[in-house]
């Protein structure tokens, strides 16, 4: 990690860090530093700035953004340079040009806590009123908040299950574990009306908006929360694109949210959802197996490759990663996140190899 | 991909224009493929069009599905891939039932229908990728190697013209002005470019008659804002928020504003106009409404951090959209041409989820210090003080007008139009239209006599004001428009701009002063044509250009 000092024209000193991999623009963003930009791609100049000291790698641009004087008098672009050492910066604009975004901490009541199958919660809760966010649930569909219980060591991440909304409300779909700090409060402290401390959201596991390829859904246990947040989202869009869910777990009695699912179907058409249950000790007529195998069998099927969504456990992940690595679908066409087998999305996978921009100042893994 | 369209495009030592995979303005390769298939499609729309109503039939929904069509095409408005997929099969659906009429009608007048060529028998594909494979068929460069350059030079300024032509047309429209005249102008165009026409001549002849056809449209557009708001009067606006609950109106489209002052009356909320919808607050049907508080930030650039930090839903009713950032992305919505994938999307004008966002957002918590601006100063405005203008020319207290018109944009050369107005004499006056006032609008430029140094004449929008303050001062001192103390200094970024030029040009307008850059897609022979035949200047340094003019009027 390098440091960067930017000194904007009236005279603030900005400071954050930036690795060699990314634009000092995107390192920047990563620190909740937002300077200007527009294009992103060296074209417009506006995120032009001068180098005082320190050496920094610059990536092809337009002469119009960076004129060869320009370059020779000490400038680059942030969103076209990376850094090779610590560097001081000069900025042609105010500080108030930038723009910061702290991560939003609020607090939210318990609306519901209801058993779903033997294994899942279903956690709703209401965000209060707050002066600087008012009532709204504003998250992208597909991140995930971190729950802390007032007073107490008590955190965990989870991912959001339904969509951004104006009457404040947050659904989570989660795994009761034996022993699990969290899951020991949830099963035997909180009741409704219960106040819980909402970190976030986080994460940039959502949907590539501008993407034309079919969306498939491949979740493991409550790695159906962030599938379910995205594929209603869709449905309140009327979103076109086709698209399928292969949702998977262990025993048959784990079983939940399945009335989410086909209530789905009302805004989403289009959506096919395969339920896998990989020990059916019991009667079962759906797909025996894993998600993984059950989208093995479905990518053998003509048509186009499809994006791939993944969420649940690392072995899902792996093994996902190479039923679509065999069926050649490309590895920056795969979005997941990983959970830890603890509770929740922990391990965020925001640096996997297909790293690469959803929008200005999101990495998704 | 290939576009180059607008002012921003990506500039190199090996040429212009954005390829790759991603356009300069966030506009991804397959939206801009699928955008040019609209257009092809579009074009055998127009043919068949133009066809009938040689033969007196029309076609009212397939001529205005042509101004959406275009509207959705210009920079910064629709960047939604599947939206072009649907818009592609609308106009396919319109190209044959307008086939069919001109059989009939061709039939009725005892004609033997032509087999149009072009555009006219291509058939889209039913799918996203059939269609992307199309895009080449569709590209405006396609045949660049045969035609040469400044036949795709002038057929590119001919397209773009008639974009920027039917953005202003389905503004008026959407307000209940329409022009036949406009239509079978547009369809003519699209017929001319269907044919793939190989000669300087008749696309020459074609760009001006667009520049007349977008006079018309400017005329209605003028006659629709008017009609339904009344006549822009010299309004104080605040540029300061007020305590209270929030909504954010960008763009061009003043029903859609109209709306959603309806939908908040009595709410409890404010609303506040972005960028290039200020001019409203001049109507005064809509500044009857209290909670229209003000307006807020500046030219649509700068929308990403002004959006982050507004605390309300914002809505994008027309251009000039950019890439949507995270903190905002949930609630901003966009609404009639305007898309993004993953934003919300108002189509048919019920504006209630905005309403129910803004109560559940936080408002700003206290007034800032009010500050306002004047504008208001549209041809009724200008030419009602007209004898005082008039008197304090004769008296030599103005000795010049700049009209510095025309957008804003990110590029860094257009400071110059900051230090252009900021250069100008005292006694001279400064007549601004369009974005790139917001550079300077704000500053204290004083008054001559009773007279502000600075009239804001309105949005690109309300160029047809300038032209009509112009041709009256002319009329009034017995000379030509070129004879008298005006410059005009312009700045364009995307296709409306073109058109405006189109009719400057078409009106006999000369020496006018262009930038920040030229058009990339007019090569050095047509520049040529235009500094010959219109004098056309790129603009230099602020305070040479401020003398040279002055020096002109000597
Ligand atoms: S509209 Fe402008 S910036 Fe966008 S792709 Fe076309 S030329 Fe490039
Ligand atoms: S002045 Fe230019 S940038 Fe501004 S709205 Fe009009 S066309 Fe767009
Ligand atoms: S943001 Fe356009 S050059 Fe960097």
């Amino acid at each position: 990690m390098f440091k960067v000092e930017l000194l904007t024209r009236d005279g603030a000193s900005i400071a954050f860090e930036a690795d060699a991999t990314q634009t000092l623009l995107e390192a920047a963003e990563r620190a909740s530093v937002y300077p200007p930009s527009s294009c992103r791609e060296g074209g417009c100049g506006v995120c032009r700035v001068t180098k005082v000291s320190g050496d920094a790698e610059l990536l092809s641009c337009s002469s119009a953004a960076l004129s060869e004087k320009e370059r020779a008098a000490g400038d680059i672009l942030l969103c076209r340079s990376r850094a090779r050492s610590d560097l001081q910066l000069t900025a042609t604009f105010d500080q108030t040009a930038i723009g910061s975004a702290p991560e939003p901490v609020r607090t939210a009541r318990i609306v519901e806590i209801a058993p779903q199958g033997s294994t899942t919660l279903r956690l709703v809760l209401q965000y209060s009123d707050d002066p600087t966010f008012g009532q709204a649930a504003q998250f992208v569909a597909g991140q995930y908040a971190e729950l802390a219980v007032p007073g107490a060591p008590i955190k965990r991440s989870y991912s959001l299950a339904n969509t951004p909304n104006w009457d404040g409300l947050l659904e989570f779909l989660i795994r009761i574990q034996p022993g699990g700090a969290f899951s020991g409060y949830l099963r035997e402290t909180a009741t409704a009306g219960a106040e819980l401390i909402v970190h976030g959201p986080k994460g940039q596991f959502t949907l590539d908006e501008s993407a034309l390829a079919p969306r498939w859904f491949v979740a493991g246990g409550t790695g159906l929360a962030p599938a379910l947040s995205m594929l209603r989202q869709m449905a309140e869009f009327a979103d076109p694109h086709p698209c399928r869910l292969f949702f998977g777990v262990n025993r048959v009695e784990e079983l939940f949210a399945l009335d989410a699912i086909e209530a789905l179907r009302a805004g989403l058409p289009q959506l096919q959802a395969t339920v896998c249950v990989w020990k059916p000790e019991v009667a079962w007529s759906g797909f025996a197996g894993t998600p993984s195998e059950a989208l093995a069998k479905s990518l053998k099927e003509e048509g186009p490759r499809p994006d791939l969504y993944v969420c649940g456990p690392p072995a899902l992940i792996a093994a996902t990663n190479s039923v679509a690595a065999a069926a050649g679908i490309a590895q920056d066409r795969i979005f997941s996140e990983k959970f830890s087998p603890a509770e929740g999305p922990v391990e965020k996978s925001t640096e996997p190899p297909g790293r690469r921009h959803l929008w200005p100042g999101v990495i998704v893994g | 991909m290939f576009c180059y369209q607008c002012e921003q495009t990506f500039r190199s030592d090996e040429g212009a224009g954005c390829a790759g995979t991603k356009g300069m303005c966030g506009k991804d390769a397959a939206t801009a493929d699928l955008q040019d298939v609209l257009l092809h499609v579009c074009e055998g729309l127009g043919q068949y069009l133009h066809h009938a109503r040689a033969l007196g039939a029309t076609d009212a929904e397939g001529d205005r599905f042509l101004l959406f069509a275009f509207f959705t095409t210009l920079t910064n408005v629709n960047f939604n891939a599947a939206r072009f997929v649907q818009l592609i099969a609308e106009a396919a659906r319109l190209r044959d039932r307008a086939r069919a009429l001109y059989e009939r009608a061709a039939r009725a007048a005892a004609k033997i229908p032509e087999n149009l060529p072009g555009a006219a028998v291509f058939v889209p594909a039913s799918d996203m990728n059939g269609l992307l494979a199309q895009a080449g068929e569709a590209a405006i460069r396609k045949d660049a190697a045969i035609v040469g350059e400044d036949v795709i030079g002038l057929r590119s300024l001919v397209l773009y013209g008639l974009k920027g032509v039917c953005a202003y047309a389905h503004h008026a429209r959407v307000l209940g002005e329409e022009r036949p005249e406009i239509y079978a102008a547009v369809e003519h165009a699209l017929d001319l470019l269907a044919r793939e026409p190989k000669d300087i001549e008749p696309l020459l002849e074609e760009a001006l008659a667009l520049g007349r056809a977008n006079f018309v449209a400017m005329e209605a557009l003028d006659a629709a804002n008017t009609g339904a708001f009344g006549t822009p009067q010299p309004t104080q606006v605040r540029v300061t928020p007020v305590k209270g609950k929030a909504i954010l109106v960008s763009g061009h489209d003043l029903k859609d504003l109209h709306e959603i002052l309806e939908a908040t009356k009595d709410k409890g909320i404010n609303v506040y106009t972005h960028g290039e919808l200020l001019p409203a607050h001049a109507y005064p049907k809509l500044k009857a409404y209290p909670h229209l508080a003000g307006n807020y930030g500046g030219a649509w650039q700068d929308q990403q951090k002004e959006f982050a930090d507004f605390p309300g839903p914002i809505v994008m009713t027309s251009n000039c959209l950019i890439e949507p950032q995270a903190r905002y992305r949930g609630r901003i919505f966009t609404a009639g041409p305007v898309g993004w994938a993953g934003l919300r999307h108002i189509a048919e004008g019920d504006f209630s989820q905005v309403v129910q966002a803004a109560l559940a957002l936080p408002g700003f918590p206290e007034d800032v210090e009010e500050k306002t601006i004047t504008i208001g100063f549209g041809r009724t405005a200008v030419l009602g003080v007209a004898d005082k203008v008039i008197e304090a020319v004769k008296a030599g207290q103005i000795r010049h007008f700049f009209l510095v018109g025309g957008c804003d944009g990110a590029a860094p050369g257009r400071n110059y139009y900051s230090d252009f107005a900021d250069e100008a004499p005292d006694d001279t006056v400064i007549l601004t239209i369009g974005c790139g006032k917001y550079r300077f609008n704000k500053h204290d430029f004083g008054t001559i006599g009773e007279l502000p140094r600075l009239l804001d004449m309105g949005q690109c929008n309300d160029a047809y004001s300038a032209l009509v303050v112009a041709t009256k001062l002319a009329e009034a001192f017995g000379v030509g428009v070129n004879e008298l103390p005006l410059s005009l200094i312009v700045s364009w970024f995307e296709q409306k701009a073109a058109a405006v030029l189109l009719t400057l040009l078409a009106l006999g307008v000369r020496n006018v002063r262009l930038g920040p850059t030229l058009p990339a897609f007019l090569t050095p022979a047509l520049v040529n044509v235009l500094v010959e035949k219109f004098g056309i200047q790129p603009i230099g340094e602020a305070k040479a250009d401020i003398a040279a003019a002055l020096a002109r009027a000597a």
